[in-house]
């Protein structure tokens, strides 16, 4: 032990002012220094490339090490019917099937010695390409990440490769109850028609030729559909200028960016249940939430917080975790979608026989949330929380980056500039009157659907101390969900 | 712009990167560890207590788990509105609870003689039990009257507090947050007094919490229970071989009581590592920790040390489980404990072996297409380690098949030495990470925590350079070493019959999946073949062979029949 430190430390104790003061019986007696704290603007690093993509630089000379991410205008929506799965295979392969100079070995094997890390993929409303790399191969990195753009080979020993893990992966979709509670919780909230429904099948998988991977790339991946977060150490001009050569002369022309579909379908009333042999029922009780551009979207986060999102300080999780013990894990969330109204979903897991009676309690919740105020302290604590903990949206400078990358491409940087800067005034507004408006508007437990996977019997069955009934949760009453044919999808019977 | 991929070596040569952490000591020994970063204004803060589920014992495993549940329920002023009331009920809940205690040993002395079939059954509690839990409950409603519910974790979140959790493994329990750069005082207060006088309220509800928490993690999952299964066969003596969560026996039979001497035993300020990573300055931070963890008494001693060592395994174990999943062969080796010189050179072998340009996805995935998933991992716990290698077999094929393949790339380690280059490109990718991990306060404090949770912190600067001068000699060394049959568990997982829904053959139809696999290998080769002539002898034989054999002809040898004489007539269709 270091004896001096001691000392030291003591010492300390008695000289500092503060330090010497007496300890108080509660932490609100403390009193804490200011903090003041300002975010970035976007406009700060903003770049719009003369080649083409808006790009947000951001040097930090910390660490040798450098990223590039470039998100694309496309995604899952843009598979023609029969083909699903087909926008996550390009993004795959993009980066994992070789260039037209280099083989997928040789492509990987240059990266790994150089521990690089270059990805690709696609997702429901966006793809992202991006690489990871020390400063010192920045300029070998960039000319992969042209090629992998420009020239993908699509080998086909990977393509296969990449079908068969697919159709593996299928195989299992029946065998973990939460990829089933996964599966059906889209279909219910979307609706069997909208795009994030149509799951890949063994059929449409198997159907992806190289010209299908090809047109889907040549389609969306150009630089009119880029926007690009650049961040670590690297001179901003210099970066802007290899920038510049990245994206020029682009060998193809591409199509415009189709917008996002929006046609998604929200379930009846009902408890939606999957009868799975499992002794721990998964449950979701469902709304179908709001847009992030919604004027309610502050008074809904601050509600959603005091409700269930708030963790160990909200309600849902008070009662059905502390009071309760029924179940672990007890939340609620309520995000705002981008381009669609993402879903508000009340969730937890709890053993068969009282998977019912804790959707009681969180049914009870929701109505209570509109009948009643809530407290000052349950207000002021959410919003607190909010206000408090915002400078992490900016912790690094990746995140500054591909925040403000985020919102030029999702449009909100153009449209509504100052987001970020009036976050917190605007959280800071929400009254108790808002948040019981908002609950009432958009938590109608009349309308919930609950989507139930576990066991059938043991969950009817319920609980001898608690017994509810699912017409007491649901005016919609009991609707049985199969299981589906991992490779179809097509209910089994 | 050209791409270079140059075939010579190109070493990267950086500079060991060093986390610059302090460390310092409390008068009352509590180690202080400081790390200043200006990078957020936040400073994410946490303390480790050196002990886990390896310091139970049979009969209260699930102890530290439950305890670091139970540090979350607050203090004499924290939590409740009327302290002494407080604890006028908790007292009266362990009065009932000793009663209850009582009735479960009677309970279990009647499930030993089968009056009781499940001692967890509600409907099969006894009358007593129930008129006892029925009194409990009134309590229980009691003290909701006085408790604040959450208050520890309202007071956080109001004051900015974030990422507020804590984590029981098998050698530490570590307990973490990340607050506002002005509310360091609110932290030291905070944690200070939860160590100093922690009240375990509610701590009954809690064990339910910690029951769904099991079924969530290790029951309702299709591996979970087998995994539980296979790590009791892997760790024979050491306290290594029972669930961190516990066993369901003993969850709900572990006291109060217990749980107050393990806080004595374990949770004195000589065992107890407090960490800062972020936005603050060094002197008062370590001035202010001296005066709030100062506070803490000092133990007598040391906790006990855990001195039961696993004994050398003396054959070669095998697990067979069928199970909703995918077939897959999952490999254990006994390996040793954290900060053992052969632990760097298994660390680099085991990235040798895995990731995409590593030998087994080379061999396995691409090359033998036997797999579509591999993987292969040193993993070092403060007292022992292991080392895992496993694979997700494609269709057709067994999980035996990939295991010979795996000891074959094992042998080939063990003969060859690995190329200077591939040693080069792990050593690059080690050397990275060195870097990468520096992003931001959280995770580099639970990097802190865990390797000082381990045995040293010193490790997060050490380690580097030990794994740079690997050889390949010390590669094949280890190997030899510790890849013995002896030496390893194999578990061996197949496909529960009837689940994975439809895509099964009819004609395979009950076979086991062993032969099922050779089935299926048969019938492509068959299916492929257009030689009339050959197929026909092939049938013949067949036929020939399970005359021989009679009512002892394997299943399999009947569905091969039919697959050849299916094909011999789709041929003389033509």
């Amino acid at each position: 032990m270091n004896d001096k430190t001691i000392i030291f430390g003591w010492l300390l104790a008695l000289v500092l002012p503060g330090v010497a003061a007496k300890i108080p019986e509660r932490p609100e007696q403390l009193k804490f220094p200011k903090l003041t704290y300002a975010p970035p603007t976007g406009k700060e690093y903003r770049v719009p490339l003369k080649s083409g993509p808006v790009a947000f630089v951001v040097p930090n000379r910390e660490l040798p090490l450098v990223s590039i991410s470039i998100l694309v205008r496309t995604g899952k929506f843009n598979e023609p019917k029969g083909k699903e799965g087909l926008a996550a295979m390009t993004g795959y392969l993009l980066s994992k099937g070789g260039t037209k100079n280099h083989s997928a070995e040789e492509l990987e094997e240059r990266l790994a010695f150089l521990a690089a890390g270059l990805s690709s993929s696609v997702g429901d409303t966006s793809g992202s390409v991006g690489v990871n790399l020390l400063s010192k191969d920045l300029d070998e990195g960039l000319a992969m990440l042209r090629e992998v753009l420009t020239v993908p080979r699509f080998q086909k020993d990977r393509m296969d490769l990449y079908k068969t893990q697919q159709i593996q992966a299928m195989k299992q979709r029946n065998d973990d109850s939460r990829n089933i509670e996964r599966r059906e919780l889209i279909r219910l909230a979307y609706g069997d028609h909208f795009f994030r429904s149509q799951v890949t099948t063994k059929a449409s998988i198997e159907s992806i030729t190289e010209a299908d991977l090809r047109a889907f790339h040549q389609a969306w991946f150009h630089p009119r559909n880029f926007v690009v977060a650049v961040s670590g150490d690297f001179d901003r001009q210099a970066m802007v200028a290899k920038l510049e050569r990245l994206f020029a002369k682009w060998p193809y022309q591409g199509q415009a960016a189709k917008p996002v579909p929006t046609n998604k379908q929200f379930a009846k009333p009902g408890v939606y249940l999957v009868d799975k042999e499992v002794n721990q029922g998964r449950v979701d009780i469902m709304l179908p939430g709001i847009l992030r551009d919604n004027p309610d979207y502050y008074a809904v986060q601050v509600m959603n917080d005091i409700l269930g999102g708030g963790g160990f300080t909200s309600r849902i999780t008070n009662r059905v975790r502390s009071d309760e013990g029924l179940a672990y894990s007890a939340y609620s969330y309520c995000p705002g979608g981008t381009y669609f109204p993402r879903t508000f979903v009340a969730g937890y897991q709890s053993k068969s026989g009282t998977v019912l009676y804790a959707a009681q309690i969180v049914l009870e919740e929701m109505r209570k949330i509109t009948q009643e105020q809530v407290t000052d302290k349950e207000i002021e604590t959410a919003k607190a929380s909010y206000i408090q903990t915002f400078p992490q949206a900016f912790e690094t400078k990746t995140a500054v980056a591909g925040t403000f990358a985020s919102e030029e491409f999702t449009g909100r940087l153009a449209k509504d500039p100052a987001y970020y800067k009036n976050f917190r005034d605007k959280i800071a507004a929400v009254t108790k009157e808002d948040i019981q408006r908002v609950a009432a508007k958009y938590l109608t437990p009349d309308k919930v659907a609950i989507l139930v996977v576990g066991n059938k019997k043991e969950i009817l069955k319920g609980h001898p101390d608690h017994p509810v009934t699912i017409e007491s949760l649901t005016p919609g009453g009991l609707k049985d969900v199969p299981l589906r044919d991992p490779y179809t999808l097509k209910p089994l019977k | 712009m050209r791409i270079l991929l140059g075939l010579f070596l190109f070493p990267l040569l950086l500079g060991a990167q060093q986390v610059a952490v302090k460390e310092h000591f409390l008068s009352n020994g509590m180690k202080v560890l400081l790390l200043e970063r200006n990078d957020a204004p936040s400073i994410s803060g946490g303390w480790v207590a050196r002990v886990g589920s390896v310091n139970e014992r049979p009969g209260i495993t699930g102890m530290a788990h439950l305890f670091e549940h139970m540090m979350f329920k607050g203090t004499p002023t924290i939590g409740t509105k009327d302290y002494k009331k407080d604890q006028e009920i908790i007292a009266a809940q362990e009065k009932v609870r000793d009663a209850m205690r009582a009735e479960e040993r009677r309970m279990r002395a009647m499930w030993r003689r089968g009056e009781i079939t499940d001692l967890q059954d509600p409907e099969q509690k006894t009358a007593e039990w129930n008129r006892l839990n029925e009194e409990f409950k009134k309590l229980v409603e009691a003290h909701r009257e006085v408790i604040v519910k959450n208050e520890f974790d309202r007071i956080y979140t109001a004051n900015g507090g974030s990422r507020m959790n804590a984590y029981t493994s098998y050698d530490h329990t570590a307990y973490f947050i990340t607050v506002p750069a002005n509310k360091l005082e609110l932290f030291m207060w905070m944690e200070s007094e939860r160590l100093l006088r922690p009240v375990f309220r509610e701590f009954y509800a809690e064990r339910d919490v910690v029951f769904e928490e099991r079924r969530m993690r290790t029951e309702s999952t299709p591996l979970g229970k087998f995994f539980e299964s296979f790590n009791s066969l892997f760790w024979e003596s050491h306290p290594y071989s029972w669930p961190i969560i516990g066993w369901p026996s003993d969850i709900p039979a572990i006291s109060k009581k217990q749980a107050d001497a393990f806080y004595a035993t374990y949770y004195m300020p000589q065992n107890l590592t407090l960490v800062l990573v972020g936005d603050f300055k060094g002197k008062p931070a370590l001035a202010m920790a001296e005066k709030y963890f100062g506070r803490l008494q000092k133990g007598q001693g040391l906790p006990p040390d855990v001195v039961t060592l696993e004994q050398p395994q003396k054959a070669e174990k095998r697990f067979y489980a069928e199970a909703e999943t995918n077939p897959n062969i999952d490999i254990y080796w006994h390996t040793p404990a954290f900060g053992h010189k052969d632990t760097y050179p298994l660390s680099v072998l085991a990235q040798v072996l895995s990731t995409r340009t590593g030998r087994l996805h080379k061999e396995l995935v691409l090359g033998k297409k036997l797999a579509t998933d591999t993987w292969a991992w040193q993993g070092a716990r403060k007292y022992a380690g292991e080392f895992n290698m496993g694979a997700e077999i494609t269709e057709g094929n067994t999980p035996e098949m990939a295991e010979q393949e795996i000891y074959r790339l094992i042998e080939q380690i063990k003969n060859e030495p690995v190329p200077e280059k591939e040693l080069q490109k792990v050593k690059n990718n080690f050397a990275a990470a060195e870097y990468r991990r520096l992003s931001s306060n959280h995770p580099i404090l639970m990097q802190i925590m865990r390797s000082e949770g381990l045995g040293n912190w010193r490790e997060i600067n050490e380690a580097g350079p030990k794994i740079q001068a690997v050889t390949p000699a010390d590669l094949q060394r280890v190997a030899k070493k510790y890849f013995t049959k002896e030496n390893r568990a194999v578990a061996v997982y197949t496909r529960k019959p009837g689940t994975g829904g439809a895509g099964d053959d009819p004609l395979l139809a009950g076979l086991d999946a062993q032969s099922k696999a050779m089935a299926r290998k048969m019938s492509s080769s068959i299916n492929a073949n257009n030689n009339l002539d050959e197929l026909k002898k092939q049938l013949a034989g067949l036929e020939a062979q399970m005359e021989q054999a009679g009512a002892k002809a394997p299943p399999v040898m009947k569905v091969i029949r039919n697959v050849l004489r299916k094909r011999i007539a789709e041929l003389e269709k033509k």
